[in-house]
């Protein structure tokens, strides 16, 4: 006798039993049953990179109020929405963002440039000017609380977390005490003759102070031994510094010469990354507080986010009506990045420029992660990676990078000529780490 | 400063920390060779991180140890890494997971033979729901074209007088019928059982679902035979002038349009697998085609007489193709190799009548030629045979009376064991066990109980899903695949050892055409004619010939005087300058010539006798 059984199909298996069920999704994993499984996937990923790219709006808002160009910027280390500026005329303002409005308004808070800012507690904040005056305010009254004169003019200003101790920068690094009306001590390099620009607290070490001055130089200084421990003279100077909030032996610097470079200061001699893509000198640097990603501006009225780690092709965000920037700033949410430039505006950016402000559904949040990842996988593929890859500048800056690169050829080009022609072994190429350094003192 | 430094140094990251070597690791004999089955637990289980074993080491994937760039090459090793982990996962789940069972006919002893199983057997056996499979249609439409949808539910009927109809095969509801009144050779459903085209006596028509006509594509004329290729969204058609053309049915633009150049088609089937589709001749040539190549991928020269019908296997990804011929054969291909037929047979009936072929889901095939339709089983007939005998049966059914004559077409429904014969009195289903796929698949349609929701979904993912046609490969697995490591490398460096003075100007400096060459792209023919002539002197002397050579060419034009003269005269007026002119002419040409004689054997010019050399006039100087 032969058996013979023919298929049949379980109506009750694949169709909802009550009105309003879900209908019971069934799945083959037999892969012939899913031809093009690649291509789809490719489709998909193209259109990922694309939606990518059209929900790119990062421009969130502007804070307006300043009368002058925007010198500097300053974030509350506990707060997410605090946030202080100063401006060329003088005027402080502190903004709280999240309800986008001034909690404090001193339009005659210095006189001439207000140069450093740095919120201290809750509810204070020093600001340092080139009126020659260091002044502690009490958010929410006119007067400042104290005053602290110097002999020059400051540039630059920053507050311990948890002490009660500054730093100012001018002609040198002098620490104060909140408590006392003079400098408790003044800390400069042995020979040097600069204006300091810029003085940064270590995040994890507190007693540790980095600076950068006119001189290209950068300084690690030691306020428990009172001296500067090494100094590092740079190709060209550097006009800001941060410390790495995860790695306390890295800072960032951002120089001159289009570039940041992160240091770390066990090996002085030799930037552990340079970052490329600026075509102007880069006014000011920050980290996320994640570590993972920082943000730049620069004189080419761009602000950059970069990924820690990847020296090139970084997010650009410019707008048509931004100016120089001057000051750049990652909030403590790690989701937002501030620029203050020379329009007199402080502009409110995403970090990520297709993210999504607002509740996002489990469902959504699935697909943009899914999204994300087919194109971190696909993008390789040659048009998904130029989907991925391309942004548009602003013209100028477009040639001004089409002519930075032509002149660096041109310079690389000459470089192997000229080594082609001199004797053989006599002069090496030098990798272009080892350029930026020309010495490093103790 | 130094306690920050000291208290960096102490943290080493990660990655550089010395690596503990497992205890499982090191101990040798057996034990050392991963198990399959606790390398699939481990990953599932909760054991912690530092305990997992960081990689399935029961597969194997590529190290891309020829890729120069580190970062490049972990990430890709990771990535085939993960897929071939997850391709070792779905294998397994495949064979362990209970699937949906298939149908089967069994014997019992070796003397019993399926082949002996009548209709009524196999519906007495089956009985229930799976019996209401076997239907018989009495139509008068003349013989008839049986399509289904994907998912085998809708099924479209198109008789050669023009009756066509459209209707779900479960309910038995009628979606529309239509008596068009011209012969109709073709229907197909598009993505779905909501419209459906017709190939008319002049053009493809769409219908929708109700049998609204919706479009009239012009740019097909008089078709015979259409296809479907649901992932690229494309209807192409073939027909009487022997164009095959490709329109995409999401944008309505015509994508491609190959002239075949061999007269007349009328056999048409794609490969479910790669969407090439396949077209048989009348010289018995089958052509393989894919729309961005205007000529056939693949030529073979398959019967020695017309092609009756083209099949491909969906059951091993494409590989195997069956055909059949006026010639009252049928063969079996390997796609992979077209070295001849991996097994072939004469047809009973002979030459009489078209022959069909088509392939189930499951690899069954059937054959309907004559008066009957016979099923043979996978292992048999794809195994290389010397003999033309017939593969062993594996059903057999025979049409009802000879008046339902000729077959002329046979369709498998998907998910099902049915087979549904067109003939010329209507058209049978009848049960064919282990016929059907029996897992359902609900994201890619493969679903009998799709509902509407579940359709227009798929239908809006479909469309954002679609592989643009361009796309259509012999070998699809070629998207997103690496490059093999070119053996070329060698070759190429050897190349330009030749030229020591271009090994050291980097590639991106190059001129141009010796970046085409370095990358294998510069024009071959160009190549040879110079290598030819730089083989024996140096590149300068070699230059400055050519460069003689082309003045020379260049003063040979048409643009000189006398020729321009000449070519001005009237063709049959003798006029004395004018023959003065061209005996001028003649002479500097044959000076010209001896000169380069000259200069090429360094001789005086020999003239080869001819027999002629009696008539020539003998100049009197």
């Amino acid at each position: 006798m032969v058996k013979i059984s023919v298929l049949q199909h379980d109506l009750s298996s694949h169709t909802a039993t009550r009105p309003g069920d879900p209908t019971p999704v069934s799945r083959n994993l037999n892969p012939l049953v899913h031809p093009f499984s690649r291509a789809r996937e490719r489709t998909r990923a193209l259109n990922a990179a694309k939606m990518d790219r059209m929900f790119a709006k990062p421009f969130v808002g502007a804070l307006e109020g300043h009368v002058d160009a925007v010198e500097v910027l300053a974030k509350q280390g506990d707060s997410i929405s605090t946030v202080a500026s100063g401006s060329w005329d003088g005027g402080i303002i502190v903004h709280n963002l999240s309800q986008r409005i001034q909690m404090a308004q001193l339009p005659q808070g210095h006189k001439g440039k207000v140069t450093g800012l740095s919120l201290v507690g809750d509810s204070r904040l020093l600001s340092c000017g080139v009126d020659c005056n260091v002044k502690l305010w009490k958010i929410g009254s006119d007067e400042p609380v104290n005053v602290f004169p110097g002999k020059y003019a400051f540039n630059s200003i920053d507050h311990q977390r948890s002490s009660s101790i500054f730093a100012t920068a001018s002609t040198l690094v002098q620490i104060w005490d909140e408590t006392k009306s003079a400098p408790i001590s003044n800390l400069t390099f042995p020979t040097s003759t600069e204006t300091i620009s810029s003085v940064r607290f270590n995040l994890s070490e507190s007693s540790i102070l980095a600076s950068v001055g006119s001189d290209r130089t950068f300084t690690l200084y030691d306020i428990r031994t009172g001296k500067a421990e090494r100094r590092v003279v740079m190709q060209m100077r550097a006009n800001a510094l941060s410390w790495s909030p995860t790695f306390p032996t890295n800072i960032l610097l951002a120089s001159e010469d289009h570039n940041l470079y992160t240091f770390d200061i066990r090996r002085l001699d030799a930037p552990s990354l340079i970052y490329k893509g600026h075509v102007a000198a880069v006014m000011s640097c920050d980290w996320s507080p994640t570590g993972t990603e920082f943000v730049s501006g620069g004189w080419d009225r761009t602000v950059r986010i970069w990924q820690t780690g990847q020296g090139h092709s970084p997010e650009v965000y410019h707008t048509k009506r931004m100016q120089r920037v001057t000051s750049t700033l990652f909030t403590t949410d790690a989701r937002f990045v501030l620029s203050g430039s020379d329009d007199g505006n402080v502009r409110i950016w995403k970090g990520k420029a297709s993210e999504r402000l607002g509740i996002v559904t489990a469902r959504e949040r699935a697909a943009v992660e899914y999204r994300s990842s087919l194109v971190d996988r696909w993008k390789m593929d040659k048009e998904v990676g130029k989907v991925v890859r391309t942004r548009h500048l602003p013209k100028p800056v477009y040639t001004a990078n089409k002519l930075k690169n032509t002149m660096l050829e041109s310079k690389r080009v000459k470089e192997e000529r000229r080594r082609k022609h001199t004797r053989a072994g006599e002069s090496k190429p030098k990798p272009e780490r080892k350029k930026v350094v020309l010495v490093e003192q103790t | 400063m130094d306690a920050l430094i000291a208290k960096a140094d102490a943290t080493q990251p990660l990655s550089k920390k010395r690596k503990r070597t497992h205890p499982s690791d090191s101990k040798p004999g057996p034990s050392q060779k991963s198990d399959k089955t606790s390398a699939s637990i481990t990953k599932n289980t909760s054991l912690p991180t530092s305990l997992r074993s960081r990689t399935d080491k029961s597969v194997d994937a590529p190290q891309y140890k020829h890729i120069a760039n580190p970062k490049l090459r972990r990430s890709l090793v990771q990535t085939s890494t993960h897929i071939a982990q997850s391709q070792a996962l779905l294998s397994d789940a495949i064979h362990l997971l209970p699937s949906e069972e298939t149908g089967f006919v069994q014997a019992e002893d070796t003397m019993e033979r399926t082949w002996r199983l009548s209709q009524a057997d196999i519906v007495k056996e089956a009985g229930g729901e799976a019996a209401r499979g076997r239907l018989e249609m009495k139509l008068d439409g003349g013989p008839y074209r049986v399509r289904y949808t994907k998912n085998g539910r809708h099924m479209a009927i198109a008789g050669r007088t023009g009756h066509v109809a459209s209707f779900d095969t479960l309910t038995g509801a009628v979606h529309s019928e239509l008596q068009l009144g011209e012969t109709c050779s073709d229907v197909v459903f598009l993505q779905d059982h909501s419209f459906y085209a017709v190939a008319q006596q002049k053009y493809v028509f769409i219908y929708d679902r109700d049998g609204v006509e919706i479009h009239k594509l012009k740019a097909h004329v008089s078709p015979t035979r259409l296809e479907f290729l649901p992932y690229h969204w494309l209807l192409a058609s073939v027909g009487t002038a022997g164009y095959l053309k490709y329109q995409d049915t999401s944008t309505g633009q015509l994508v491609a349009e190959h002239r075949t150049a061999l007269g007349a088609c009328s056999v048409l089937a794609q490969n479910p697998q790669n969407a090439v589709l396949y077209l048989g001749h009348q010289n018995g040539c089958v052509t393989l085609w894919t729309p961005n190549l205007p000529h056939p991928a693949v030529k073979v020269l398959a019967h020695l007489g017309p092609l009756s019908s083209v099949s491909i296997d969906p059951s091993e990804s494409g590989r195997y193709m069956a055909t059949a011929g006026k010639d009252g054969s049928v063969k079996v291909w390997d796609c992979r190799n077209w070295k001849g037929a991996v097994r072939e047979w004469t047809l009973r009936s002979g030459g009489k009548g078209d022959a069909e072929v088509e392939w189930s889901q499951k690899g069954v095939l059937a054959v309907g030629s004559g008066g009957s339709v016979n099923m043979y089983t996978s292992p048999s007939i794809k195994t290389p045979h010397h003999s033309s005998s017939q593969p062993p049966l594996y059903l057999t059914h025979p049409l009802p009376s000879a008046s339902h004559r000729p077959i002329t077409s046979l369709r498998f429904a998907p998910l099902q064991d049915i087979l549904t014969i067109g003939h010329a009195k209507g058209t049978s289903s009848i049960l064919v066990p282990g016929a059907g796929e029996g897992g359902m698949d609900t994201g890619e349609g493969l679903d009998l109980y799709e509902g509407v929701k579940g359709r227009r979904e798929r239908e809006v993912r479909g469309l954002l899903d679609k592989i643009q046609p361009d796309m259509i490969t012999l070998d699809p697995e070629i998207v997103g695949s690496l490059a093999p490591p070119s053996n070329d490398l060698f070759s190429k460096i050897r190349s330009l050892a030749n030229r020591p003075f271009l090994l050291e100007i980097p590639f991106a400096r190059l001129p141009r055409a010796e970046r085409l060459r370095v990358s294998g792209k510069a024009d071959l023919t160009e190549e040879l004619h110079s290598d030819a002539e730089s083989a024996d002197g140096s590149d300068d002397t070699k230059k400055k010939v050519d460069n003689e050579a082309q003045e020379k060419r260049k003063m040979r034009g048409k643009g000189k005087s006398l020729k321009r003269y000449l070519r001005k005269q009237r063709k049959n007026v003798i006029d004395p300058t004018a023959v003065a002119i061209r005996a001028k002419i003649e002479k500097q040409k044959a000076e010209r010539k001896a000169e380069i004689r000259k200069a090429k054997y360094g001789d005086e010019p020999q003239e080869k006798s001819s027999a002629l050399d009696r008539f020539k006039r003998v100049s009197k100087e």
